[in-house]
């Protein structure tokens, strides 16, 4: 195993000097009318007039280039998911994070140097249009893999939805659904197909890449009759894990490796299930099992479905990296508290610590380059972009605890994190130390992590890649909803190693975005004008309450007087005033 | 306690139980002040009153059992489902009554042994007919039947819901416990109505229902509200605990009767119409419920004083009962007195209790002058029109005597 790692380093190194290709793609990103389940046609997000998007395939050294065109009527951007993008921050993607976003009708060129390898994604990353179809497999071959196969095939699966998500967005983020019901979708798809067929021949060694791109959709992966072995997850290779199956939240990504069967006897069938619990309801017409089939023969019958709701327990925390790293005591941890509620916009939003995230006035990256000294200070990047400051070559430690009833998957740009504790319920700081540490000198890694409802996880990492990276749930409405915070990394750093092209610029000047300054687009700490989030609902009295309560207490009593009044009036009362009223008569 | 009182169980049967008791016992203790001389009379309202309740009491458990059983076997929730609908209606059927009932005490005070008759007379009326007629007759009746149900439907689908999340032993106890203190508080409502003298017991029990009418109005435009918000939101019940963001007047954290810790706070709701989320629709009816209250009992005492300056036709001829009447009483008042007419039965079928619908009397108006010589209302004499002008507080004119 260490043989084969150190001949890995350095084949890698080789390959880097002898190697380095430069790969370009073209896209056009182009609005195309699809019908990826056959059930209904409506308009996607494709490139180049197509729908699925290409799929990336670069290899360990090589540089990617990908000149994008921007041919829809909404800006866009794009995020290599996965990718360190170490030096290259200004090339990760999220918009308002570390790009203004490409105007329509321009042109973007997105260079990234390949330094890693495993299985990876690219997807939209302004707005939820990954979601219309903007999203594909980025496959990055290492020149000598660590595990033999023949052949490989990638299982892009993700869930679809029948209408666009402006629309969706719209109704998820309305005040008519304040328990936060995110929308249902309305097929699970393999490769964008729901009718995916991959050739088999027997004796042959396979290796499958499964990505999960979906908005919300958390999938169960096992397939009939074969056995599988865990080899990489989330781009990191790790030492074989056999499974009868695993789940795939979205984001995250996993390669098995799979024996074919020695006989051509049979087909089989490969099972992607979605997890109801991901799904607020389940209408009878949605199809949870989708499946594809492992064909040996093209006459070969199929043999029984192996379908089950029963799935072997999966701890990815198991899994032990084949390049080994171990972890180090943080100089910084982060707890975090994911929740969800009704905030004061009356729309419910998620939080971070009683915090939801909202985009700046200016992209983070450009406010950590231009504001001098003071892009140490979180208050310079705004409260709503709920900055995490950190300084280069940090040890940084990140507790999430999720408060919600729902299970969320966790992503952080720019790093594999280390998998170093686990455990139920809420951690409060102030009861001591975090006591779900998993003590384990070479703990598992990646960059997209399942935290389960009311549980929580810690996660760890070097802060060796000076940029801004954003950390969000990568379900995708609940990133619309606020489920983020921003991680600034050595910004004191920043401005030697990271050079902004002045294209990037233009787009901002272009779309009227500003492009200097603080959170507000201001000089120094003044916020005036800075985007500000809605908060928690005050839960108490405010002032039009107090005036609503004073006046009803009025009223009784007024009211109550009047009952008193009125049973008081007696007839002595009354005759008196009769003979009043006939005196004063009498007068005139 | 231990584990066998659970207190959330014993706060909403509490509640439910003092609601239904204020207002059975204070029907109760009004009979007993009003008909103390006529137990035939007052032994036969009070039957209704318990028949009311009893009735209320069997058909909430009819209907409630009904709920729990389709929600065990069938998981269907049907209660919660319209929720909004059962209580709204029955609150606003309940505030009608109390309100008119209230108001009819307060007369009552000025007209006592006029009201002993009027009783008399609805009960021994044949030929009432009508939705109207029919419940001014059976007043006593429909009330407590209305409130019992009302509040027995909500408590035995609570207990039956209830039982899947608290401790089924700590049930009981705190069931018994809260009937107990709810009767209690009832009893003693009725002990204390009947010492007291009648001025204060009268103004007492009507401020008090008044008081419960409005918070029942309230109530009832919340759970409108809670209903149509919920099929804006498509959520199953108002336990969402959301609320419609464009017409809230204050939302607070603590203090929802709603939860299983409120404690005081279900007492409060069930008293004065508490609730821990406000809007204009809910703030805005309870004012208004006060204002028409006001705005009415203002009027009626507008028109007694109208009458005792000798406005309206029938008035001239008309014995002055009490200077406490509306003249549209009086013209009722004439009918009620004289069987002797064929066509008196016909308007004395539009007599009511409260004496208070002035609409129907009035059309009678032209026909009532020749009814109204004779009168032995155990008043006292025989009075005339003449006498009756303007001396209104004359103790013998009037006839009034006040048992003070």
């Amino acid at each position: 195993m260490l043989a084969s790692i150190k001949s890995l380093a350095l084949l890698a190194l080789a390959a880097t000097a002898a190697q380095a290709a430069v790969v370009t793609y073209d896209w056009n990103i182009t609005y195309v009318n699809a019908n990826p389940d056959g059930l209904h046609e409506r308009r996607v997000i494709g490139v180049n007039g197509q729908f699925p998007i290409p799929t990336i395939n670069v290899t360990l050294g090589d540089t990617l280039v990908i000149n994008v065109i921007n041919q829809i009527d909404q800006p866009t951007s794009l995020h290599s998911h996965g990718l360190f993008q170490t030096g290259n921050a200004q090339f990760d993607g999220p918009s308002m994070v570390t790009q203004c976003p490409i105007p329509p009708g321009a042109n973007f060129t997105y260079t990234i140097p390949i330094e890693q390898h495993g299985t990876y994604w690219i997807h939209g990353h302004n707005r939820g249009q990954y979601v219309d179809g903007l999203r594909g497999p980025l496959i990055i071959h290492n020149t000598n893999e660590t595990y033999k196969y023949d052949e490989e095939y990638t299982f892009a699966l993700a869930d679809w939805y029948h209408t666009e998500h402006e629309i969706m967005l719209e109704q998820y983020l309305s005040i008519f659904n304040p328990s936060g019901a995110e929308p249902v979708p309305e097929s699970g798809l393999i490769n964008q197909r729901t009718d995916t067929k991959f050739n088999f021949v027997p004796g042959k060694t396979y290796r499958l890449r499964i990505i999960n791109m979906s908005a919300l959709a958390m999938f169960h992966f096992y397939i009939d009759g074969h056995d599988m072995e865990i080899i990489e997850v989330d781009g990191i290779d790790v030492e074989r894990k056999p499974v009868t199956s695993f789940y795939v939240t979205a984001a995250q990504r996993y390669s098995v490796l799979v024996k074919a069967r020695a006989d051509a006897s049979q087909n089989f069938l490969v099972h992607a299930d979605m997890d109801p619990a991901m799904f607020d309801v389940v209408p009878p017409e949605l199809q949870l099992k989708v499946q594809g089939t492992i064909v040996y023969s093209e006459s070969a019958p199929l043999a029984p479905n192996g379908v089950t709701d029963e799935y072997e327990p999966f701890n990815d925390a198991l899994l032990v990296p084949v390049v080994p790293e171990a972890t180090q005591k943080p100089d910084q941890i982060f707890p975090l508290t994911a929740a969800f509620s009704v905030l004061n916009d009356y729309s419910n939003k998620a939080t971070f610590n009683d915090i939801t995230y909202v985009m700046p006035k200016v992209p983070t990256l450009y406010t950590a380059l231009t504001t001098g000294n003071l892009s140490s200070n979180p208050e310079v990047y705004g409260k709503y972009a709920h900055p995490m400051v950190v300084k280069h070559n940090e040890w940084v430690e990140i507790i999430i605890n999720n408060d919600d009833p729902g299970n969320h998957p966790f992503h952080l740009h720019g790093h594999v994190f280390q998998i170093v504790g686990r455990s139920t319920g809420k951690y409060d700081p102030a009861s001591g130390p975090y006591p779900g540490y998993i003590d384990s000198p070479n703990p598992s890694r990646r960059d997209t992590v399942l935290v389960p409802s009311e549980e929580n996880v810690a996660i760890r990492f070097k802060a060796n890649n000076p940029g801004v990276w954003l950390f969000h749930c990568h379900i995708e409405w609940h990133l619309q909803a606020g489920l983020a915070t921003t991680l600034i990394e050595a910004p004191e750093v920043m401005p030697s190693v990271l050079k902004i092209d002045p294209t990037h610029i233009e787009h901002c000047k272009a779309l009227g975005i500003p492009y200097r300054g603080n959170a507000a687009g201001n000089e120094g700490l003044n916020l005036d004008g800075a985007n500000i989030g809605p908060d928690p609902l005050p839960g108490t009295f405010t002032a039009k309450g107090i005036v609503a309560l004073v006046f009803t207490i009025i009223s009784a009593l007024l009211g109550l007087a009047t009952v008193i009044w009125y049973a008081r009036e007696d007839d002595a009362h009354i005759s008196a005033q009769v003979a009043q009223a006939k005196n004063t008569e009498e007068e005139h | 306690m231990g584990g066998y009182l659970s207190i959330p169980t014993f706060f909403i049967i509490f509640r439910e139980t003092v609601e239904a008791a204020i207002i059975v016992s204070v029907l109760l203790s009004f009979l007993r002040q009003v008909l103390n001389d006529d137990p035939v009379m007052r032994k036969r309202l009070s039957r209704q009153i318990w028949a009311g309740t009893a009735l209320g009491l069997l058909i909430s458990l009819a209907i409630g059992g009904g709920f729990i059983l389709v929600w065990n076997w069938y998981g269907k929730n049907l209660w919660a489902a319209s929720e909004g609908i059962w209580v709204g209606c029955f609150s606003f059927i309940a505030v009608l009554m109390i309100t008119l009932i209230g108001i009819a005490m307060l007369r009552t005070n000025q007209m006592q042994e006029k009201w002993k008759l009027k009783l008399a007379k609805a009960m021994d009326n044949e030929n009432a007919n009508g939705l109207g007629n029919q419940s001014r007759k059976y007043a006593l009746f429909l009330l407590p039947l209305v409130t019992v149900l009302r509040e027995g439907l909500e408590a035995v689908v609570f207990i039956g819901g209830v039982t899947f999340t608290e401790d089924p032993k700590a049930i009981p106890l705190a069931v018994v416990a809260g009937v107990a203190l709810g009767l209690l508080i009832g009893f003693l409502i009725y002990r204390g109505g009947n010492k007291m003298r009648l001025h204060p017991f009268f103004v007492g029990s009507t401020c008090l229902l008044m008081m419960l009418a409005a918070g029942l109005v309230s109530k009832g435009v919340a759970a409108f509200e809670a209903d149509h918000w919920n099929r804006l939101t498509g959520a199953q019940s108002d336990d969402a605990g959301t609320f419609d963001p464009r017409y809230n007047l204050w939302a607070l954290k603590c203090c929802d009767p709603k939860q299983p810790d409120a404690g005081w706070w279900s007492v409060a709701n069930a008293l004065v119409g508490w609730s821990n989320i406000a809007s204009y629709w809910t703030v805005g009816s309870y004012i208004m419920y006060w204002g028409l209250v006001s705005a009415w009992l203002i009027r009626l005492n507008n028109k007694r004083i109208q009458k005792a300056l000798g406005g309206g036709v029938a008035t001239a001829s008309r014995p002055l009962l009490s200077t406490g009447s509306s003249a549209t009483e009086l013209e009722e008042e004439g009918e009620a007195y004289t069987p002797v007419t064929g066509s008196s039965s016909a308007h004395a079928s539009e007599q009511t209790l409260t004496g208070y619908d002035g609409v129907e009397s009035s059309a009678h108006g032209g026909q009532q002058p020749h009814h109204l010589t004779r009168r032995h209302d155990g008043y006292g004499a025989v009075v005339n029109a003449g006498a009756s002008t303007g001396t209104g507080s004359g103790a013998g004119a009037s006839g009034v005597e006040r048992p003070e």
